[in-house]
């Protein structure tokens, strides 16, 4: 479904990726594992053209997307949940939601209470809040919101850059709960994760990325026993 | 005290009308994210484009009202082509140089086409005294106060109730973000960025009634007083540039009544110079994220 051929990424002389390869089909969760600075939020960031590729090209749904301007990529669906959440802080919490509606086709006034509603099932903490400005949420609730944006949109594949950075331990849990439920619910889910065990637990197949480089890839279970990524990154 | 209250009554009437201006400033600065040194030429534009349409159509408020905004909304969108949108993901100086160049250009040519003279503005509405509770108001002040009023409450509804609004807001909260939610980021820059020099536009008409007169160079210090009250909001925050723009016209007129009319700009200036060094942020209160 989503394809990437050989993707590098130049931050002035420095690579930051080096003509990655990974791709992603239709009702899978992906995994994208490494360290700071190995180049996961730059895959996304590639994808969605928020910066430019030195190289490569990205398909999705057997299209050529690789140029298309970043607000033409979500409207293609894919949603990308970004790193730090970058959810509107004066907006209300609604309002967030209804921002993450524009990447999709115009929605009657019945249509979009309906999906708010839906979605708020799933984040019973952000209906409590509809009314509240998102920059006065909590972390976790801020990235539930992020999350939850993301879904308003329904789009084919959500990305979702490090969803458990900075949140409590009962928090994270949280998030990984509804990461298999988005999935339970027909979609493709590109994780990016620092929390390895985590995301290897729940991944369908997943990718090591060091230094710009793809390194090992297999399945979670794989990944989980492989002797590499266990020293590396899950510290046993 | 007679005196007194009637240049409380100008004051507000003049102050409103810095008021709508600095909404255009902050909605510009707000959206599109950068600083405009293009306004006071918006503004006097749009006032130029209404007395053409009173001079050549008819002296018909609602007529000068939609002459000043299409006028404005087009100078906003050329503008916004030249100096911002191959801009943005330069260094900020580089679009701020260009509006102030910008500026003196229509300036210039304002000059050219319009002459350099002053001429005076058609009165589309005549001027009475009315009394209200005892304080002579005139029907000019009562039309501006009304228009400035009308426009915010306008501009009120579009920002909170529509999803029009969100866009702009979600734009001028964080570019990056709204492009991932599907949101043609420089297109909507580029509505706001009109919307905000729209409102400059009407104002400038207003002022031109107000002052009877017209000039191509009366966008200087009309644009800096702008900015002043939006810096008194914090730059972006609508209201409280509104608040700004009340209180210079306010400080002005009362201070004329002591002083000189020609410290006029002296005391403005002075009141922002004050507020500046008392409290830096100006009368916003925005919460971070």
């Amino acid at each position: 479904m989503l394809e990437v051929h050989d993707l590098s990424v130049k931050y002035g002389y420095i690579n930051a990726l080096n003509g990655i390869d990974l791709n992603v089909q239709e009702g899978e969760i992906i995994t994208l594992i490494g360290g700071n600075g190995a180049g996961k939020t730059t895959t996304l960031m590639a994808i969605s053209n928020l910066v430019a590729k030195d190289g490569g090209h990205v398909f999705f749904k057997g299209m050529d997307i690789t140029e298309l301007p970043a607000h033409k990529i979500v409207q293609m669906g894919i949603s990308h949940v970004p790193e730090g959440r970058k959810i509107f802080p004066l907006l209300t919490v609604k309002e967030n939601l209804i921002a993450g509606t524009f990447g999709s086709k115009k929605k009657s006034a019945a249509d979009l209470e309906n999906k708010i509603a839906e979605v708020c099932t799933l984040f019973p903490r952000l209906k409590e809040r509809i009314r509240q400005a998102g920059g006065t949420l909590s972390g976790g609730e801020q990235q539930m919101l992020a999350i939850a944006r993301g879904l308003m949109m329904e789009p084919d594949i959500i990305m979702l850059d490090e969803p458990s950075l900075g949140l409590a331990p009962i928090i994270i849990e949280e998030i990984f709960r509804l990461i298999l439920r988005i999935k339970d619910s027909g979609k493709t889910v590109l994780l990016i994760e620092q929390n390895a065990a985590m995301a290897l637990q729940v991944a369908d197949r997943g990718y090591v990325l060091e230094r710009g480089n793809i390194t090992i890839e297999g399945t979670g279970k794989e990944l989980l026993t492989d002797e590499r990524v266990r020293k590396a990154y899950l510290g046993i | 005290m007679e005196y007194f209250i009637a240049q409380i009554v100008n004051g507000l009437a003049q102050g409103s009308i810095y008021a709508l201006m600095a909404i255009g400033y902050s909605v510009v600065v707000g959206v599109v994210g950068l600083v405009t040194f293009t306004h006071g030429e918006v503004i006097m534009l749009g006032a130029y484009a209404s007395y053409y349409a009173f001079t050549f159509v008819g002296e018909n408020i609602f007529l000068g009202i939609i002459a000043a905004f299409f006028a404005s909304w087009f100078i906003g969108i050329f503008v916004y082509k030249i100096c911002y949108e191959r801009f943005f993901d330069s260094p900020r100086h580089i679009s701020l140089i260009c509006t102030i160049g910008m500026s003196m250009l229509l300036k210039n040519l304002a000059q050219i086409v319009f002459g350099p003279n002053m001429k005076a503005m058609p009165q589309p509405i005549a001027l009475n005294f009315v009394n209200v509770l005892g304080v002579r108001i005139n029907t000019i002040q009562i039309l501006i106060i009304f228009v400035v009023l009308s426009l915010s409450l306008g501009l009120y509804i579009v920002n909170n109730k529509t999803q029009w609004g969100i866009r702009l807001r979600a734009v001028s909260q964080d570019k990056q973000a709204s492009a991932l939610m599907g949101i043609n980021v420089r297109r909507t820059a580029m509505i706001g960025n009109s919307i905000g020099c729209s409102l400059g536009g009407v104002a400038g008409m207003l002022i031109a009634i107000y002052y009877q007169s017209i000039l191509p160079t009366m966008g200087g210090s009309l644009g800096l007083k702008a900015f002043s009250s939006a810096v008194l909001g914090g730059l972006t925050e609508a209201s409280a540039s509104a608040l700004g723009g009340l209180l210079i016209g306010l400080i002005e007129n009362l201070g004329t009544s002591v002083l000189s009319n020609s410290y006029r700009d002296v005391f403005a200036f002075i009141f922002l110079v004050l507020v500046l060094i008392i409290k830096p942020e100006g009368f916003s209160k925005k919460v971070g994220g």
